[in-house]
């Protein structure tokens, strides 16, 4: 197999346009549909996952658009919808969603039913709690003060101490800069205090894998127990990282993305699955 | 599961054993410690040499050490609290070996000093006859577990018999060499000589290197434990099996640079070069240390002191390979010629073609290494087909190009313990795996190897055979597919239990 090309492709919904990339060649699975979180894209989120996928399995990946109106986990749905539309209406595919896109993929799970064979959502939760609130109002003060600490803040929140521990404060300092905010990202961090997706739940049918970062402080792994909980479907299991999973562990994401699309039974619904120990 | 200590030994004259394990490096050693483990006794590891330790026992060059973190280059049922740091010196390993070996019990098991001279399939009595410097053995099930770098590879150079001063390969050190302030030749500048070369400049009064072709060398984030980091995975062995995770998956990680991802390689290379850069200011010393190859091609080398060490004053970096040896002077392939008095081979090991390959002959009465005469294959990267009952383990497609070998031994274990109880359960004498299966393994294999660096890196490299031009030592995809693939026995793949002869009267 040789490494294959990007292909870059645009669809429109609800006046927006939303930009997707399709890589790898189909090996039986279903395609795998990646959704970003906040303040991500799929350069920034999926620079691993996409390419690195896209070896074994046909993946697409998408840019969430701005749709410049108030912001809704049903509208960011049908950007997915329209995306699975446009490029692999005919067969049921693989959602996987990180963070905020874990939110959206289960929503659009709910929606689509069978058309999602298995769903992959990892460090998602189900309705934003009073510990996320607080965090989520400590930035939107920073970000309206001005403050030069608003990205070093998020990133100190979306890293493991371990993971910090291999790297030095300059390092952490250059993370801290790539993060970008605008106003799209503004919206994101108002429709993350807003999450209730508790209703949905019922109606996901899909083959699920729950994945929680066990180290994480922003999405803490209480909420994807709840997921797992909630979803009927679903087995879970946790990663030794923090929310910034696809830059700690994106290895290991591939891992158990991988293992569970070829043969997603086998753990059955309601197992947590022990982390392997290499 | 039975309490390993309370199995019965074999006999100390026992020449017939289930099982007969060749070589007590980690591979080894690793299963015999499982045999007992799965409450099986009825097994003898032969050995060559006088102790175990397999590589380790024999690298003991000076600067000798692992690549890979030693928490994560332990058994991963054999933990060591007390590692002396995040990359363990090579006596150190050694010595974990040896306590391992006891500690499990399996000092009853090994015979040192027992060469395997050549191994024979009997169809007619359904074992291996194994002929040994120590005697004839036989055994129902035969494992070679004689490692990937055993016996040292050494190139034949013209005119070396003139040569007056001491000659030894790393592999076997001659410790008493005297090189203090003398002129010393080291040829190569892969693993062992990048470890050799900064150790010997302390010295010696000047060291010449002799390099076909830099390689890439990235940092060595090494340090000693603190007595509190060694107490606490004394008191919580988690803390161990975290450290060993977190090594795992950052080198997992690597393997995207390794499929030649852009983002990943250029990051790779990036890191590499910027390392030169930072420890190399003299320009025309940085074109002669700058790899002509993509990364990943040939090993890359970890190491925070080789380029202090070759651009020190008494060490010339001669970028070009030795040539031949002229009334005692080394002369390389430019042309240059050196005085020197110790000439130090660091040019690695037999690799495409193991030695012990042709020494073991099967049904056929053929040797491993005509049967594979275009490079090595075996089903599973263990089992190969007119040689019933063997177990090959680090055989075709077990290297790791970016984890750790380590991984692939212990799912290569957890293979044949799962085989020994097939065999047991379906009370099978014969296992031989069809010629199907194994061409099929190896066409998949093929089909991963295509679009990545070792096959496309332009370079030439051990991990690719000369005959064949096929990726025969790397497994070239993730580590943990290797074990998803690789560590459980089905027996699919393999032919029916052959009828008895009286059977066909």
């Amino acid at each position: 197999m040789a490494n294959s090309d990007r292909k870059e492709r645009l669809t429109r919904v609800g006046g927006v346009d939303v930009r997707y990339f399709v890589t790898g060649a189909g090996d039986g699975r279903p395609p795998v549909i990646l959704v970003h979180g906040t303040t991500g894209s799929v350069d920034r989120h999926f620079g691993y996952l996409f390419p690195a996928l896209g070896i074994r399995q046909r993946v697409i990946a998408m840019d969430l658009g701005d749709p410049e109106e108030e912001l809704t986990v049903d509208g960011l749905v049908d950007q997915v919808v329209a995306v699975i539309d446009a490029e692999v209406a005919d067969v049921p595919v693989t959602l996987v969603g990180y963070s905020l896109g874990a939110v959206i993929a289960a929503a659009a799970a709910a929606r689509l039913g069978d058309r999602v064979a298995n769903l992959v959502l990892v460090a998602g939760w189900v309705k934003t709690d009073v510990h996320q609130a607080l965090r989520n109002k400590v930035w939107q003060t920073l970000l309206n003060e001005g403050s030069s600490a608003l990205r070093e803040n998020m990133a100190f929140m979306a890293f493991s101490p371990a993971f910090m521990a291999m790297r030095t404060l300059a390092d952490m300092a250059a993370i801290a800069a790539m993060i970008e905010i605008n106003p799209f990202v503004e919206r994101q961090m108002d429709l993350n205090v807003r999450v209730d997706i508790a209703d949905l739940l019922p109606a996901i049918s899909a083959q699920t894998l729950v994945i929680a970062c066990a180290h994480d402080i922003m999405v803490p792994p209480r909420h994807s127990k709840l997921l797992f909980g909630g979803i009927r479907n679903a087995r879970y299991t946790e990663v030794p990282s923090g929310h910034g999973v696809m830059l700690e562990r994106p290895a290991e994401l591939v891992h158990l993305i991988d293992s569970f699309t070829r043969n997603p039974n086998a753990h059955p619904a309601g197992t947590i699955i022990a982390a392997q120990q290499p | 599961m039975p309490d390993a200590q309370d199995l019965e030994a074999p006999k100390a004259d026992a020449r017939k054993a289930e099982i007969l394990i060749i070589g007590a490096g980690f591979a080894g050693i690793g299963l015999g410690s499982q045999l007992r483990r799965h409450g099986r006794s009825d097994f003898l590891i032969l050995e060559r040499a006088s102790d175990v330790g397999g590589t380790w026992r024999d690298n003991h060059y000076p600067g000798v050490a692992c690549d890979v973190p030693s928490h994560q280059y332990s058994l991963s049922w054999l933990l060591n609290p007390d590692w002396s740091r995040i990359y363990s010196p090579g006596p150190e390993i050694h010595a974990y070996i040896r306590k391992c070996a006891q500690d499990e019990g399996l000092l009853a098991h090994l015979r040192f000093d027992t060469n395997m001279l050549a191994s024979r399939w009997d169809d007619d009595r359904r074992l291996w006859i194994v002929e040994t410097s120590n005697g004839t053995y036989e055994a129902a099930v035969l494992v070679t577990a004689t490692g990937h770098l055993t016996d040292s590879f050494r190139p034949d150079f013209e005119g070396l018999d003139s040569f007056d001063g001491p000659v030894f390969h790393s592999a076997s050190w001659d410790h008493s060499a005297d090189l203090v302030g003398k002129r010393v030749g080291v040829v190569g500048s892969g693993a062992s000589a990048i470890q050799i070369v900064p150790e010997i400049q302390k010295i010696a009064g000047e060291v010449v290197v002799f390099q076909r072709h830099a390689p890439y060398v990235v940092p060595r984030p090494d340090r000693a434990f603190s007595e509190a980091e060694r107490g606490m995975f004394q008191r919580d062995p988690s803390a161990m099996r975290e450290v060993r995770s977190e090594n795992f998956w950052v080198r997992e990680y690597n393997f995207a640079a390794r499929r030649l991802i852009p983002r990943f390689i250029n990051d790779a290379r990036a890191l590499a070069l910027g390392h030169l850069a930072k420890q190399v200011p003299d320009e025309a010393m940085r074109a002669k240390l700058t790899p002509e190859f993509q990364l990943g091609c040939k090993r890359t080398l970890i190491s925070n002191t080789w380029y202090p060490a070759v651009t020190a004053p008494n060490v010339t970096l001669e970028a070009s390979a030795l040539d031949r040896v002229e009334n005692g002077r080394a002369l390389a392939a430019s042309g240059q010629g050196y005085d020197l008095d110790v000439l130090i081979f660091a040019t690695g090991f037999e690799a495409t073609r193991p030695p012990f390959s042709r020494r073991v002959f099967g049904r056929s009465g053929i040797s491993l290494d005509q049967h594979w005469a275009q490079g090595m294959q075996a089903f599973n990267s263990i089992a190969v087909h007119d040689f019933p009952n063997l177990f090959v383990v680090n055989g075709p497609n077990t290297g790791s190009g970016h984890n750790s070998a380590l991984y692939i031994i212990e799912a290569q274990l957890d293979y044949i313990l799962g085989a020994l109880d097939w065999r047991d359960e379906h009370g099978r004498t014969v296992l031989e795996v069809r010629k199907g299966a194994e061409d099929a393994y190896m066409e998949r294999i093929a089909d991963m190897a295509d679009g990545t660096v070792w096959l496309e890196g332009g370079c030439s490299s051990w991990y690719v055979d000369e005959r064949s031009r096929r990726l025969t030592m790397i497994w070239p995809d993730y580590m943990f597919s290797f074990r998803e693939e690789n560590a459980t026995f089905s027996a699919d793949g393999y032919l029916p239990e052959p009828a008895l002869a009286h059977e066909f009267a």
